[in-house]
């Protein structure tokens, strides 16, 4: 971070003069971090220490820039983001459930619409949830760039000299060596320059450092957050998503109209969509028929047949969950289906007034009894409506309710209680079509039988009748389009790239000094130093390190005395 | 098709694994009350000559002003490092800690070696019933709460062996065995779910990516849990000992390495869960994505996976301020292992969301 090191500003001294152990070892930790003039350095700016009493504006943006991207805040910010993420996960989100957002305005009338007003059924797209993330990706973006600079400009420098007292380092070692301090400086210097260290020389010491790899994939772990961030909003921008929900037999095309619900990107017009339209020709679904899972589902599919372009060449297709279609970028997918009776309403005067299959909605999965309601708004002499239940297979509770024992419409019975009057749908006001509103109207009095399909209800005093025809099935379909999906994949996996890089290397360096015994031996000092060593290895890398470096000067000492010995 | 024979060959495996885990538990603390290379306690002055030195250590990472010198690249790991060769030196030269133990890559001392067999006989009866569940039900085994338990069990039975022989934290077991074999006795008497078939929502080779991930972080991360439980009663225990004071856990605490080396055994933990965390979530995205039309929907388990990430890298970064390593540290993994208990255990009984099949049975 943009913090100042008490060491920094006179690095040369302290490796090369006598410092105390503590000093030293920090001496060649930290290779110039330098502050980025984000604080009162006194190396570039000498009256900043006088200024440190009374903060002009620039003062206080520098102190609150300092304060933003300390490691502090960004641990704070964390902390708060993850706190902030709670209730969106303990509440019902509009976005995710709007039924059940309803259900707790129901349950909590005095509760909801303060929580409301606070964000807390919209918790993701809160401002004070927004406030938190983008302070946190300010902080990240004002600690990565600048040490992005560091790094680069640490990469251009070469590795800093040797300290004079290797054996204060945490990995040291001496040895003495049958060769000539400049025979050993020569062969540590070929060592670790095929080891691919980055090599500096001097009077009698050789200085290596490697793994700026460590550096690289930290900030890179950094910058792809950002990458992340940017692709998540890139498709709150220009995505879109809708639901449709189709009958068997049905086509739609893919239109903001004929979407049920349309959940468009701030700068996504209608005529942005992909123009493809799709017919759900068929749906089936298997459950498991016997054991402890009985009524569970095995499988779902649905046959779909669909145009690229209205009136285009058409295509089958099998959409099934984890199967989605993908016509050009925008994806299809399956995400719920029923069962929808047909019914045909005759009414009064002998005119059929409706016939058609009516989508109705499952209250539970494991029999997928379902519920829904038929309006016939066109009945003359009063309009009829109808709500009721369907049961894919019926049965007869012990105390006498009617229930579903099955998904599969193996005994399908509609239950239905039949009212006439006003459907009130005159007022103006759009009206749910799951919905019927009984506050004009009343309940006609007819047996309660469930009808089997083909049979009838007829109503009393002439009103007509309801025949319940047959059923088909209908599958609900998530449409969406995301172009940051390809960005945020490449973000999230460059993310996870450069967290192994970071954590598995390690920056270190190696140190040696080799000085004359008096005579033409020497005495080798070999010292190692790590600065991120997060995997730990660093010890046992050294130990190999010096033991290689040992036996080759060994080796050499050898050849140098038989060479001696030839002579 | 569910294969009822290889079913029960599970379950009495199963079994098998929780009674072989159980003696295992028992000789590894036959080992800690009758092995013969009792650690030397620390003494009230090798501690203190090991706080001294460590508090230089904290004192190069915190040189003033430079505590956070780098937002996440810290002198951290470099400060870890030589705590752990101070804690080393320190214990070499007063003849105590760990230098006196025989260096040796496998368990030594009879009930050790007894322990570690039964642990290691456990283990492969565990994968044995693992997969034979998986043939059974002709699918990847871990479709539900209990096979997903019985698998994060493995995981974290299959860390601790490997962490026992490759750093010698072989005084491990005792404690990562105890909350395994609770979890799997609560697996098979509470939460025992028959042999079956899966929603089609799972049916997708991408449960075999995104969970076995999961699990393989999860066990990493119960793994450094239990450390850092350790670490906080062994820094606890060094500091009423330099403190000149009683230490009620001085018996355990003789059989194991002073605070420095569990803190740094729970790092690395965490150092491989955090990754392999952000795979599984990054996989479960791809394939939330393919099954549900969104990568990300802040559906209750994504939130809290969310949540156990930001404060696992919470836990990274503090590792990496001054002041805040060490125990405020420790503190905010426990924090983390509590938001990942919950999004498993919590978020399944009292949230309900797209990834409700995962839960218990009804």
């Amino acid at each position: 971070m943009t913090t100042q090191d008490t060491t920094q500003n006179a690095p040369e001294a302290v490796t090369e003069g006598t410092a105390t152990e503590v000093t030293a070892t920090e001496g060649t930790v930290t290779d110039g971090t330098a502050t980025e003039g984000t604080m009162a350095d006194p190396g570039t700016d000498p009256a900043a220490g006088q200024q440190k009493a009374r903060f002009g504006p620039v003062g206080w943006l520098r102190w609150f820039w300092r304060q933003l991207t300390s490691m502090r805040t960004a641990l704070v910010l964390l902390f708060l983001l993850a706190l902030a993420s709670i209730p969106g996960s303990v509440l019902p989100q509009q976005g995710i459930d709007p039924a059940a957002v309803s259900q707790y305005y129901s349950e909590h009338p005095a509760l909801a619409p303060i929580l409301a007003k606070l964000s807390g059924f919209d918790v993701f797209g809160a401002p004070w949830f927004a406030a938190v993330y983008i302070l946190l990706f300010t902080s990240l973006a004002g600690c990565v760039l600048p040490r992005a600079f560091r790094l680069a400009r640490s990469a251009r420098q070469p590795p800093p000299k040797a300290p004079r007292h290797l054996g204060r380092l945490p990995q040291a070692t001496s040895f003495p060596s049958e060769l000539a301090p400049a025979r050993v400086l020569e062969s540590a210097a070929g060592m670790l320059g095929k080891r691919r260290f980055r090599l500096r020389t001097g009077d009698g010491w050789v200085s290596a450092e490697k793994g700026y790899s460590h550096e690289i994939g930290n900030l890179l772990f950094h910058v792809a957050l950002l990458g992340l961030l940017v692709s998540v909003a890139l498709g709150g921008l220009f995505g879109y998503k809708g639901n449709r929900l189709l009958v068997e037999g049905d086509t739609f095309a893919n239109t903001p109209t004929a979407l049920d619900v349309f959940h468009p990107g701030r700068l996504v017009s209608a005529t942005d969509l992909a123009p493809f339209s799709l017919t759900l020709r068929r749906f089936d679904a298997t459950y498991i028929t016997s054991g402890s899972q009985r009524g569970e589902p095995a499988s779902f599919n649905a046959e779909l047949s669909y145009a690229k372009q209205y009136g285009g060449p058409t295509h089958g297709y099998d959409l099934r969950v984890n199967h989605p279609l993908n016509v050009d970028g925008v994806q299809v997918f399956l995400i719920g289906h029923g069962y929808a009776p047909v019914f045909k309403v005759t009414d009064g005067s002998g005119r059929v007034v409706f016939n058609q299959p009516v989508p109705f909605i499952p209250i539970e999965q494991s029999g997928l009894t379902s519920e829904g309601v038929i309006k016939a708004p066109d009945a003359s002499p009063e309009q009829l409506g109808f709500s009721g239940v369907f049961l894919p297979t019926e049965y007869v509770t012990p105390v006498g309710q009617l229930a579903s024992a099955f998904p599969a419409a193996e005994q399908p019975r509609v239950s239905l209680v039949s009212y006439a009057g006003n459907l009130g749908e005159n007022g103006g006001e759009s009206q749910s079509v799951y919905n019927l509103d009984t506050a004009q109207m009343r309940m006609l009095d007819v047996a309660p039988r469930p009808l089997a399909p083909g049979q009838s209800i007829t109503l009393p005093h002439g009103l007509g009748t309801l025949t319940f025809t047959g059923y088909r099935q209908w599958a609900s379909l998530a449409i969406t389009y995301d172009p940051g999906q390809v960005p945020a994949l490449i973000s999230a996996l460059a993310a996870l790239a450069g967290l192994v890089m970071s954590f598995l290397m390690r920056r270190r360096r190696i140190f040696v000094r080799a000085t004359s015994d008096g005579g033409d031996r020497a005495l080798v000092e070999v010292a190692g130093l790590t600065r991120s060593d997060a995997a730990g290895g660093f010890e046992a890398e050294f130990a190999e390190l010096t033991q290689a470096f040992h036996e080759a000067l060994e080796a050499g000492g050898a050849g140098a005395r038989v060479k001696s010995k030839g002579e | 098709m569910i294969n009822p024979a290889l079913a029960q060959i599970s379950n009495a495996a199963l079994i098998s694994a929780i009674m072989a885990y159980g003696l295992a538990m028992l000789a590894y603390a036959c080992d800690f009350a009758f092995n013969k290379r009792q650690v030397a306690a620390l003494t009230p002055a090798s501690a203190s000559a090991t706080r001294e030195k460590v508090g230089q250590a904290a004192l190069v990472g915190a040189a003033p002003g430079s505590d956070l010198a780098d937002h996440m690249f810290g002198a951290e790991p470099a400060d870890i490092s030589q705590l752990a060769d101070l804690d080393d030196r320190s214990g070499g030269a007063s003849g105590a800690g760990s230098g006196t133990v025989v260096q040796s890559r496998w368990p030594t001392g009879s009930w050790l070696r007894t322990a570690f067999v039964l642990t290691c006989i456990g283990l492969v009866v565990h994968v044995a019933a693992i997969v034979t569940r998986g043939l059974a039900e002709d699918r990847v085994p871990w479709g539900n709460m209990y096979e997903f338990i019985a698998a994060i069990t493995c995981a974290a039975v299959l860390i601790l062996t490997l962490a026992a022989v490759r750093f010698r934290a072989y005084y491990m077991g005792l404690f990562v065995l105890l909350p395994v074999v609770i979890a799997l006795v609560v697996d098979v008497v509470v939460v025992y779910t028959p042999a079956g078939e899966v929603a089609p929502a799972l049916q997708s080779y991408w449960i075999a990516i995104h969970v076995t991930a999961m699990i393989i972080a999860i066990g990493m991360y119960i793994f450094g849990a239990v450390t850092t439980v350790l670490y906080l009663l062994a820094a606890r225990h060094e500091a009423r000992v330099a403190a000149g004071r009683e230490s009620a856990v001085a018996g355990v605490m003789a059989q194991l390495p002073g605070s420095a080396k569990l803190d740094q055994l729970a790092y690395r933990a965490i150092l491989f869960a955090f990754p392999a965390w952000t795979f599984a979530v990054i996989a479960g995205a791809i394939w939330a994505d393919h099954a549900w039309g969104r990568y990300w929907g802040w559906d209750p388990k994504e939130t809290w996976s969310f949540i156990t990430w930001l404060v696992y890298a919470a836990f990274l970064h503090a590792r990496a301020t001054a002041g805040w390593r060490g125990k405020r540290a420790a503190y905010i993994q426990m924090v983390g292992i509590v938001c990942l208990m919950f999004n498993l255990v919590g978020v399944n009984i009292w949230i309900s969301g797209l990834h409700s099949y995962a839960g218990l049975p009804h």
